[in-house]
């Protein structure tokens, strides 16, 4: 039977990790960073089932390890620990699916930008120049760390891992900061018009 | 590449693995609520004086039974809400204070069945009585605010249905502490403004107490 040793393998990772989780939580760092790795595999692939981009998931995942640090003292020796991490999984995976649906709701997806009197090609040199003017503005109101990402990603073209890199900011945040500053400078330029 | 980001992530969190205090047992926290809270609500019962007949209606097994369903209620939403923090914990824990409520309820409606087929029943024996509501919201303040404190240290993994199962407890022991000093017997008064005031306050906790459990993430800086 294929099934009998799948089990003993699972029942010998499901001990492997609650000891691992027991020593993490004394504060044994070796185990901690070797648990958080062997759970990878796992967590990217429960994450892959509903989420197609690599990037969407490897956000998510990150996303998972982090919640499991943050909550890591919520975990008893005594209970097993696959349902503790799934529960925690699947709660985030809730979570990313709420933001994403609430992203899409605030975006539009085009292949093709319409043709309106408004582009730049139809503008006369002081509207180009007013424009310039309150983007300008609009930037110069956003916080540092706003203003440093929209400067990496909008004006430089940086990828959101490169500019993560630089700012050294996790892609997550990077995305919230962005999307945050996108919104307050959309704002401050539709009050000044 | 973004898996380079998850190794250094993994890295940066190991190096911040200090050891952690873990949760006490769901059970042993609902108890240090349960002593916090009562001592809050006994405290104000005290201080506004208890109700000159309590002898008497503590002989009237529908007062008790009353009183003790509500306040099993209280214990068992406490006891839940703090199961609810803890990931991979069976979920009908979450359901405990159920069988309490309904007898809570039963005995209210028992009441209001006995008043409205007697011949005491009269238009004016229901009116308004928002002091009822006042007073279990001023009651269940400290109680709300213990428990809020001590969810937040539970993990978000359920925020509505642990908000609602502690204001919940926080109302219920509240319910229990005017009963000892607010002389309101009539079963219909109780059902909708005691009653009626503890399911409100509930939902309204739920919606609002669902913002105050955020994921606390570390902050990682060059990450």
């Amino acid at each position: 039977m294929a099934a009998g040793p799948q089990l003993t393998d699972r029942a010998e990772r499901e001990s492997r990790w609650r000891d691992l989780m027991e020593s993490s939580q004394q504060g044994d760092q070796v185990a901690y960073a070797r648990l958080l790795r062997e759970l990878l595999p796992l967590l990217r692939r429960v994450v892959g089932r509903k989420w197609r981009s690599p990037q969407d998931v490897e956000d998510i995942v990150q996303d998972i390890l982090l919640s499991v640090h943050s909550v890591r003292h919520t975990y008893e020796p005594a209970r097993p620990f696959m349902p503790w991490l799934m529960t925690i999984t699947s709660r985030r995976i809730a979570d990313a699916a709420r933001r994403l649906s609430s992203r899409a709701a605030n975006e539009t997806t085009v292949d093709i930008m319409p043709e309106t009197s408004s582009g730049d090609g139809t503008k006369n040199h002081d509207d180009v120049s007013n424009d310039r003017q309150d983007l300008q503005m609009a930037l110069s109101e956003l916080s540092d760390g706003q203003r440093e990402a929209v400067e990496l990603m909008k004006l430089q073209g940086l990828s959101l891992e490169e500019a993560a890199l630089k700012t050294g900011k996790s892609v997550a945040a990077l995305k919230v900061t962005v999307h945050r500053a996108l919104k307050a400078m959309r704002a401050s330029m539709e009050k000044k018009n | 590449m973004s898996g380079t980001q998850t190794e250094r992530l993994i890295e940066a969190l190991a190096a911040r693995a200090e050891p952690v205090k873990r949760l006490p047992h769901p059970a042993w926290r609902a108890l240090i609520w349960m002593t916090l809270a009562s001592a809050s609500v006994i405290a104000i019962v005290l201080y506004w004086g208890v109700r000159s007949d309590l002898a008497q209606k503590l002989g009237e097994p529908r007062f008790v039974i009353e009183v003790a369903a509500a306040l099993l209620t209280s214990m068992m939403a406490a006891a839940a809400a703090f199961c609810s923090g803890c990931p991979g914990r069976p979920l009908w824990e979450r359901f405990a204070p159920l069988p309490f409520l309904v007898v809570w309820l039963a005995s209210l409606g028992a009441g209001c069945w006995t008043f409205l087929t007697s011949s005491a029943a009269t238009s004016q024996a229901f009116g308004i009585d928002l002091t009822c509501s006042q007073l279990i919201l001023v009651l269940s303040l400290a109680p709300a605010a213990i428990m809020f404190v001590m969810i937040r240290r539970g993990a978000p993994i359920a925020p509505l249905t642990t908000a609602g199962l502690g204001t919940l407890a926080a109302t219920a022991l509240a319910a229990v502490g005017l009963r000892f000093f607010h002389a309101q017997d009539t079963s219909l008064m109780l059902l909708v403004w005691q009653f009626g005031t503890v399911l409100v306050l509930t939902a309204a906790g739920a919606l609002i107490g669902q913002w105050l459990q955020p994921w606390q993430h570390p902050r990682l800086e060059g990450i």
